[in-house]
């Protein structure tokens, strides 16, 4: 089993510092770590959230992100703002993850590419201010699991994802209110009826939306 | 199951192979002052045999497995003459030990020869080798449990922090076989790394007079001692086997020691135990994920004359614990979610498996030490080396469940050396100095910002303390002062580097006296001071705390999380002034022991909730390292009613309050009031068995009525919501009012039977007898799920 491995692993470095007892009974007076820690890189952590609406048929795509540059430190998340989406348009909302804390070079900045490959064991959850969209029409699925949400992308077991959802906005009347994103790690958990309630929450984040002619 | 079966058949093999006499005499019997005031921790040997025992908390002691014969029983005290006395014993006998002051021979008191490391201490209680039997198969925290006055701090089934008059963590030191234990003690569910059956009882002493083990001792010493080793040549040995209902859990431990035929002085002893356990379940429903393996070794070998001493000692502590999977949340909503859940999220049927989160942690131990004595006096030196390695591994994506989130070594020398003089005719003086070398390294490769930075700490301190030996008291006083550096290299939340560089310095003092009073009564008492300097974390921690989700940061960080120089914040180091009382009075057939204390820690070090953050995973508690004036007044009780011969009845209590003097506040996580009573019934001999009993303990724990306010996660969030922040006024709070009264309900029973080569202890207990569905205030776990259930444990123990 995979969990011996470190077990092992720390055995061997035991006895290795249990091979020299006298020689850090010599180091005693004078040995101390001079060399820097080794930097971690932090593959799990998100600190931007970016969403993108692009028109189905043609057209500017309108981008909102929310960033939290300290990642765990005490620096709040900001939301930037608001999302101004057109009447009568359909959208397709591609969600991408990013790791601010490392240079947009590195392999693991992205962090939508985690998702995707764990797409069985996480599904991205929404909720909106009621009667926004033609389609899906209601308030989203945070509340309730069954109430609609167009996933455009499913998982190997043939669940929903999330990272691309299409949506449609009413015609006529100018709207607003506020739109939120929630990832949901589900391992061993995600299923035909787990909902927000299921698993731990990887991203939840919320903005403005507009919807104008 | 099969493993078991095997496991259980080599230890009755191994039990029944081994040649012996036939043995079955016990010595019984109490130790006494020449006021007939009773003795507690005296040292008791039989000169025929190897290995000794302490007096009980009420006197008593007794020899178990003794063939017919001509023995001789050796009492020593330190204060009193030796005792020695000869007697014949057929099947049973009974001494009681008049132990005499000693005023002359003081420096005769050989202090090695005395188990205890305790001889300054004056309020202690013992948990003895019966008392050990009872609680076999128990961590070391849980076993403690039984004491009056100590509780534990919980995570879940398996993880249990020894709390002594409510203070805990780095203010309660343990010392195994001598040695500080130095792991990674800051973290509440990070529990002491020791194996229980290398003890052959375990001392705790309540004030902070044990001055020479360090300052830090705000709440007290634990003190885990071996058996004494065998200096004659000789087999002997015993074989622990312990099953459990709950969390199907097996335990075998066993331990061969002997010595050297032809070489007198010389001893060795081997050592080992092996548990395995699944998941535990309440009455209601299975706690998934709550499993422990672990698997301990220890050997030990020494040389005695009687002018000096040699020993050298191994041990190697290894486990790894699962923690409830529904403890696994993202935020302050899943938190919410998961606190109103019930049974918690995850849960499933029985297995052994132990997923994430969970933790594995490995101590090893090795210890040089000696003595010698001169005309002069007494000089010992102590060397220990630990290597602690500790990973805790969580629920995580991008497949890295099976890296660890938190992966750290730390290495520690110890070099202590103390030298005794007898000055006068009743004075000793006791001076020493002692060193620590520690380095704390991150190992990498965790692809997480460390919790806690890298390390290295130097620490030297030196003491002396005097004692005075009056007709009908002893007091003592004692002086310390210590240094102690860090260098500190970490990284922010932000990933980049910082170092720092600082040092604490100071002196602490104690002083105590013991007084003897006429009827059976004596007095002890001890006021002191002391300092602890601030543990790395506690300065530094920066991230995500296992469990509910919130975010811990340290002391030196400002608001925006960058680290602040310590010249430049407003902290001080803790400090203590405790006083503490125990007077014991024996009637005929009534015990009882008193021990009121009050201890007052200015710039007491702990986690406040500072409020709620909006971050990319949703909003997130946070707490930050606090400072602020709490005041710990209690007191414990107990009693021992000897009612007829075979009865006896046992209450007892505990009681303590504890405040936050700067908030005019109370603290979390503090041990209600609790009161034990305890019916026992012995029967010495049932034809050809022996030490017949039958117990029952009825526990009742109080609702924590001193406690901070309740905020829930959902009221936190609404607050949030409305741009309110119901935490801003500093007022602690918990995230759940503090769980109702309840009562548990223990019963057991046990029986000796010495057979031809050797004998056999049995044991029958049932703890949670009325499967009582209850949680506890100072479990951790509290706010997911209930405390487990019913549990029945079977115990046989073969000694030979």
């Amino acid at each position: 089993m995979k969990q011996t491995s470190i077990f092992r692993s720390h055995a061997v470095r035991s006895l290795f510092y249990f091979a020299l007892p006298l020689a850090g009974a010599i180091t005693f007076v004078g040995c101390s770590d001079d060399d820097d820690p080794v930097k971690e890189d932090v593959p799990e952590l998100i600190t931007t959230v970016e969403l993108t609406f692009t028109p189905v048929g043609g057209g500017t795509a309108v981008k909102a992100t929310a960033t939290d540059p300290d990642g765990e430190g005490t620096d709040e998340l900001k939301a930037d703002g608001p999302i101004a989406l057109k009447t009568g348009t359909v959208y397709t909302l591609d969600l991408k993850l990013y790791n601010g804390l490392l240079p947009e070079t590195d392999e693991e900045y992205d962090v939508t590419k985690e998702v995707e490959d764990e797409s069985d064991e996480h599904m991205f959850f929404f909720s909106w201010t009621a009667d926004l969209f033609a389609n899906p029409t209601g308030d989203g699925n945070i509340d309730n699991r069954d109430n609609p949400v167009v996933y455009a992308d499913l998982d190997e077991n043939g669940l929903p994802v999330g990272l691309t959802t299409t949506w449609a906005t009413k015609e006529g009347s100018s709207s607003n209110g506020a739109f939120r994103v929630v990832l949901k790690h589900q391992p061993d958990l995600k299923s035909a009826t787990s909902g927000y309630n299921t698993g731990e929450t990887d991203v939840d984040v919320s903005f403005v939306i507009n919807v104008a002619e | 199951m099969t493993n078991k079966v095997v496991m259980l058949f080599v230890a009755l093999h191994l039990c029944v192979s081994v040649v012996a006499q036939p043995c079955r005499g016990v010595l019984t019997g109490q130790v006494l002052d020449e006021t007939g005031a009773l003795i507690a921790g005296a040292s008791l040997s039989l000169k025929e045999v190897s290995g000794g025992q302490l007096s009980d908390g009420t006197g008593h002691y007794r020899f178990k497995s003794l063939c017919n014969g001509r023995y001789t029983l050796v009492a020593q005290f330190i204060g009193y003459q030796p005792f020695e006395q000869t007697i014949t014993l057929t099947d049973s006998a009974a001494l009681v030990v008049h132990l005499v002051p000693d005023l002359q021979r003081l420096e005769e008191v050989v202090i090695e020869e005395r188990p205890l490391n305790t001889e300054h201490a004056h309020n202690v209680v013992v948990l003895n080798e019966r008392d050990l039997e009872k609680t076999a198969g128990k961590t070391l925290g849980e076993s403690l449990k039984e004491l009056p006055g100590v509780s534990t701090i919980q995570t879940g089934p398996g993880i249990f922090k020894p709390v002594i008059h409510g203070v805990h963590s780095q203010r309660v030191l343990i010392l195994n076989y001598g040695i500080r234990q130095e792991g990674q003690q800051w973290g509440a569910d990070h529990a002491p790394e020791i194996d229980p059956f290398i003890a052959s009882n375990i001392v705790v002493i309540k004030d902070a007079s044990a001055i020479k083990y360090g300052s830090d001792a705000l709440g007290g010493v634990i003190v885990v001692n071996p058996p004494e080793l065998p200096t004659k040549a000789g087999l002997g040995g015993s074989m622990n086997t312990v099953l459990q209902s709950n969390g199907r859990s097996g335990t075998v431990s066993g331990t061969l020691e002997g010595g050297i035929t032809g070489h007198d002085g010389w001893g060795w002893r081997v050592q080992g135990t092996a548990k395995r356990a699944g998941d535990y379940h309440t009455p209601d429903y299975g706690l998934t994920n709550t499993g422990v393996k672990e698997l301990n070794f220890s050997a030990a070998t020494g040389y005695h004359r009687d002018t000096y001493g040699i020993e050298a000692f191994f041990s190697r502590f290894q486990t790894e614990i699962g923690i409830l999977k529904g403890t696994s949340v993202g935020n302050v909503d899943d938190l919410g979610a998961a606190m109103e859940r019930q049974p918690p999220q995850y849960t499933r049927s029985f297995r052994y498996d132990i997923g994430e989160p969970r933790q594995e942690v490995m101590h090893n131990l090795f210890k040089l030490n000696g003595h010698l004595n001169t005309s002069r006096g007494i000089l010992r030196m102590q060397y220990g080396f630990q290597n602690n390695g500790r990973t805790e591994y969580d629920i995580r994506f991008g497949g890295l469940s099976s890296t660890p989130i938190l992966d750290l070594i730390l290495n520690t020398h110890t070099l202590e050396t103390e030298w005794e003089v007898t000055t006068g005719r009743s004075s000793t003086v006791c001076v020493g100095v002692t060193g620590m070398m520690q380095n704390n390294n991150n190992q990498p490769g965790t692809k997480r910002i460390p919790l806690i930075p890298d390390f290295t700490t130097l620490s030297g301190g030196t003491f002396a303390i005097i004692k005075f030996q009056g007709e009908h008291w002893d007091a003592d006083f004692g002086g310390r002062y210590d240094y102690r550096h860090y260098d500190v290299a970490g990284y922010n939340s932000k990933n980049i580097l910082y170092k720092a560089n600082i040092h604490f310095h100071n002196p602490s003092f104690t002083a105590g006296a013991t007084v003897r009073l006429p009827r059976k009564q004596s007095l002890h008492l001890n006021v002191s001071t002391a300092w602890r300097p601030p543990h790395v974390a506690e300065l530094y921690s920066t991230g995500k705390n296992l469990g509910t989700g919130a975010y811990e940061l340290g002391l030196l960080l400002d608001t925006a999380s960058n680290v602040v120089d310590i010249r430049r914040s407003d902290f001080n180091v803790e400090q203590a002034f405790k006083g503490i009382v125990t007077y014991r009075r024996d009637w005929q057939d009534f015990f009882v022991e008193v021990t009121p204390y009050v201890n007052y820690i200015a710039n007491y070090i702990y986690l406040r909730p500072e409020g709620v953050l909006r971050q990319v995973a949703g909003p997130a508690a946070y707490f930050r390292y606090t400072q602020t004036d709490a005041l710990f007044t209690g007191v414990d009780i107990t009693g021992q009613w000897q009612l007829a011969k075979a009865w006896k009845i046992t209450p007892r209590a505990s009681l303590l309050r504890v405040t936050d003097e700067r908030q005019h506040d109370y603290l979390v996580f503090i041990p209600s009031n609790r009161f034990d009573l305890g019916v026992r019934y012995e029967k010495l001999t049932v034809s050809r068995w022996k030490d017949f009993f039958i117990e029952s303990q009825v526990r009742y724990v109080l609702k924590q009525y001193n406690a901070p306010r309740a905020i829930s996660p959902r009221q936190l969030l609404d607050a949030k919501a409305q741009g309110e922040n119901p935490v801003s006024d500093g007022r602690n709070f918990d995230f759940q009012v503090a769980p109702v009264s309840y009562a548990l309900l223990n019963v057991s029973t046990g029986i000796s039977l010495p057979a031809e080569k050797l004998r056999y202890d049995f044991r029958l207990g049932v703890d949670n007898v009325l499967n009582t569905s209850y949680r506890e205030y100072t479990n951790r776990l509290r706010y997911f799920a209930d405390e487990i259930g019913r549990n029945f444990i079977f115990s046989m123990k073969c000694i030979f």
